[in-house]
């Protein structure tokens, strides 16, 4: 749902002052009867509260206008010149009744140029008039500041919109971060389902876990996070050094500080690891057009990754016969 | 005995009761009203009244639209920029943005400031422009939009009609009464779709867009 602030229509307002009281920011307690829109959370309690009808929710955002086709169009603005015209020439008589002419010319030609296609103060078409006044010449005594100013308030809108796609790629990493730790944790809980022999709730784990990752990565390609494989290859880097020099020796500091064997023997191996992976990954940008097969062998306990087999892991002294190929 | 029903604001006249408070006995036949009698709620002439469940006469029928649209696609003149401009201000105050309707009433200001006077202004220009809306503009985009659909488009165009068959009727008025229909009484428009009301007694509702009546504006009178 679009984001919402409260405001205030001061003709319909009776003063029962209900809204100050379930107003849980202060945002309706104004000395000029403006809803603050700073301190406006968009709750909506004083719209409900007020007996006069006199508070409306109106959103950030308004939606596209509805579109109007190309003949409609002409036949409306054919028919506004005519009230202009009559606007014009009523501006011209005396009396009262020219006055009310005029004024009603004006009003009726308000409504039909409305209706064909400048209902919106946001709508792309306000936009588009805009910028064509500052490219055509004006005559002297033209605002132009102030149509300046008009691009920029209205525009905002626009702006607010790609504030909000970004909220969503915010979630859209969140929520890859959330499913990836939830495939790993399940495929860990279903280890240990299948050593206690409970095979029905590993299946079960298993499959979750695969579920998850389906998850994840449509997150991640719809966030757009997927580049070439030269790209990807060059945050692989980042990502392996950064853990490698600046996450995890601190951590291993704080696990020996602490006594934690365990985890100490964790982040080394993860440590010793990644600083290995990101050289693969620097060797293998380099040689990314080489088409000879390639081996790598994976150590399944540390991690650690090589391009033969070796007769025991430099890392963990695992036996080189462990190693998985891939 | 037959029944009259104002076009512009649906008033009816009912020959059997008559209009007993304004002097109207019952049994009063259509053709026995003055001519000059116009409806009590809205002010319309009687020519803008038809008689109800009366047969569809010939300028009732569809017409067919005139496509020469592209003609008509042209810039807009000052006087209609400054239109826009209001337009887009009132759209700015609804949505409760004092900033940006300030900067449109101003551009607004400038684009008529800008438009030049109208050439020999008279009354029967006024006239004749408005049987050529009648006539041709509004039936014409009528015809355009219920084409496509548009129900925006047709709700204005029903507001326009009706309001511009009000000016008809005051036209026609004053054209045959002068300053004497306008002496001690009140003339009034309606902010949101134009309607003139000559008289003291606002009615509650507004007899074309229904907007409560303190959307009204009285006008004042103008030296020219």
């Amino acid at each position: 749902m679009a984001k919402k602030y409260a405001v205030r229509n001061i003709r319909l307002c009776t003063k029962d002052c209900l809204c100050l009281y379930v107003c849980p920011t202060g945002a309706t307690d104004t000395e000029n009867s403006i809803i603050d829109v700073e301190k406006c959370i968009g709750c909506g309690d004083c719209a409900d509260a007020c007996p006069s009808r006199a508070i409306s929710m109106v959103p950030f955002d308004y939606p596209p206008q509805q579109q109007k086709t190309d003949e409609v169009i002409g036949a409306l603005r054919a028919l506004l010149r005519s009230k202009s015209q009559q606007e014009s020439i009523a501006a011209g008589l005396p009396g009262k009744l020219a006055a009310a002419i005029e004024k009603s010319n004006h009003i009726m030609a308000e409504d039909i140029i409305r209706e064909a296609g400048y209902m919106l103060p946001q709508s792309d078409n306000v936009q588009v008039f805009l910028r064509s006044l500052l490219d055509n010449n004006q005559t002297e005594g033209f605002p132009r500041e102030a149509v300046e100013r008009l691009i920029e308030l209205l525009s905002k809108n626009m702006e607010d919109d790609k504030m909000s796609e970004n909220n969503t790629l915010k979630n859209l990493m969140t929520a890859f971060t959330g499913e990836a730790e939830a495939n790993r944790k399940y495929t860990a809980y279903a280890k240990k389902a299948e050593k206690e022999g409970k095979l029905n709730v590993a299946k079960l784990f298993r499959a979750a876990a695969d579920a998850e990752t389906l998850h994840a990565l449509k997150h991640f390609e719809v966030a757009g996070k997927i580049g070439s494989t030269a790209d990807n290859l060059m945050d692989g880097i980042k990502g392996e050094t950064y853990e490698y020099k600046e996450m995890y020796p601190p951590f291993v500091k704080q696990a020996e500080a602490e006594g934690n064997k365990a985890a100490v023997m964790s982040f080394t191996f993860a440590m010793k690891a990644e600083e290995v992976h990101s050289k693969l990954y620097k060797d293998a940008l380099e040689n990314l057009d080489n088409t000879e097969e390639v081996f790598y062998y994976l150590c399944p306990v540390c991690g650690n990754i090589e391009k033969f087999r070796p007769d025991k892991c430099s890392i963990c002294n695992v036996a080189g016969d462990k190693f998985i190929e891939y | 005995m037959a029944k009259f029903v104002c076009t512009v604001c649906g008033f009816v006249y009912d020959e059997a009761s008559g209009i007993p408070e304004a002097g109207i006995a019952p049994g009063t036949k259509w053709e026995d009203l003055p001519e000059d009698w116009v409806c009590p709620l809205c002010g319309a002439e009687k020519s803008e009244f038809e008689k109800q469940g009366g047969s569809v006469t010939a300028n009732e029928e569809k017409p067919k639209p005139i496509m020469d649209t592209p003609s008509d696609m042209q810039e807009l003149s000052p006087l209609e920029l400054s239109v826009l401009c209001t337009n887009l201000a009132r759209g700015c105050e609804k949505q409760y943005k004092p900033e940006e309707t300030t900067l449109f009433k101003l551009l607004a200001d400038y684009f008529k400031s800008a438009s030049a006077p109208a050439e020999n202004p008279n009354f029967d220009k006024l006239l004749e422009l408005i049987d050529k809306d009648l006539k041709q503009g509004i039936p014409n985009a009528n015809a355009i939009a219920s084409d496509v659909k548009d129900r925006g488009a047709l709700r204005a165009l029903v507001w326009s009609e009706k309001v511009t068959r009000i000016l008809k009727s005051l036209l026609t008025r004053y054209k045959k009464d002068g300053d004497a229909m306008l002496e001690n009484t009140g003339v009034y428009v309606c902010t949101i779709c134009g309607f003139i009301y000559i008289g003291d007694k606002l009615p509650e509702v507004c007899p074309v867009c229904k907007v409560p009546n303190w959307k009204f504006e009285k006008v004042e009178g103008r030296g020219l």
